[in-house]
């Protein structure tokens, strides 16, 4: 397996609109991530768009989801966590 | 296969998983997870503005599925967490690499990555009964979205779940974005104290 590997690591230079920008966040926070065709997991096309302010917003809004998520399963597991199990068991 | 070190240290924490999970076991390896996700995440903090760490933590706990066969405790606490925090950050520092970030600064996140930072609080077992409280007070569709989400255990994109729902992908994440603020809104004035998020006084 290579590295995550996704689009450029630059942040766009013009302020995005309110509601685009929070729409990127949300897409960001969650579990959710592409693959590529080696079954690498990738970077997601909405956190590559996001400034370097709103990249640390979604890492600290991550931690604090996750722990709701894990709080809520009855086996402990946040999103990431039941992704990578279905992953490992599914395929 | 290597044998695991017996010693009772190496059985201390999460290390009690290890064997099961080496053995393929991915039952064992759900509860171990469960508990090395957080610190796994929270160890790459100093990336957070550089890389993708939701992906990052994904590919790494894949990789100690693939390696853990082949690993050998070296006698001290929480070795498979140690080397999931490894991988983690070698990951990140080659995908900084491969987007050619400045040497000067790679080195300087390299150096925060190594201050040491607490470690997650362990789950409050109070928690889940006020996050239920809290998730059943949500209006309508933000609920819906939200149950969405976590259903689809990170396995389905933002644009399938609407169409799931019944809403355009913009009406959905609106809504979970709801559901989020709702519930840290509700959580913080219950007395939840969650990662993350700044609580009165400044900590997070």
């Amino acid at each position: 397996m290579s590295p995550p590997q996704g689009p450029p690591q630059h942040p766009p230079q013009r302020p995005l609109p309110p509601r685009h920008r929070q729409n990127l966040i949300e897409q960001a926070v969650g579990a959710w991530r592409p693959r590529g065709l080696d079954g690498a997991v990738r970077t997601h096309p909405a956190w590559a768009d996001l400034s370097v302010t709103d990249r640390q917003a979604v890492f600290d809004e991550t931690l604090h989801q996750r722990a709701i998520e894990a709080a809520l399963d009855p086996d402990g597991l946040s999103s990431t966590g039941q992704a990578v199990l279905d992953r490992i068991t599914r395929g | 296969m290597p044998q695991p070190d017996p010693s009772p240290r190496a059985s201390a924490g999460l290390d009690r998983y290890y064997r099961a999970i080496a053995a393929g076991d991915p039952d064992a390896f759900g509860a171990w997870v469960a508990g090395a996700e957080p610190r796994v995440r929270a160890s790459l903090h100093s990336f957070a503005q550089r890389v993708d760490t939701e992906a990052v933590v994904q590919e790494t706990l894949l990789r100690i599925w693939q390696v853990a066969p082949r690993f050998q405790p070296d006698g001290r606490p929480d070795g498979l967490v140690r080397l999931a925090v490894r991988i983690a950050r070698n990951l990140a520092i080659s995908e900084l690499r491969r987007t050619r970030l400045d040497p000067v600064e790679l080195d300087h996140l390299i150096r925060l990555a190594d201050e040491a930072r607490p470690s997650p609080p362990p789950p409050d077992p109070l928690l889940r009964r006020l996050i239920e409280r809290c998730r059943a007070l949500l209006p309508e569709r933000p609920r819906r979205a939200l149950s969405l989400r976590l259903a689809a255990r990170g396995g389905r994109s933002d644009v399938q779940l609407a169409a799931d729902a019944g809403m355009k992908p913009n009406t959905f994440l609106q809504n979970v974005r709801r559901a989020r603020l709702h519930l840290a809104d509700c959580l913080t004035a219950g007395g939840a104290v969650l990662p993350g998020i700044p609580q009165p006084g400044g900590t997070t």
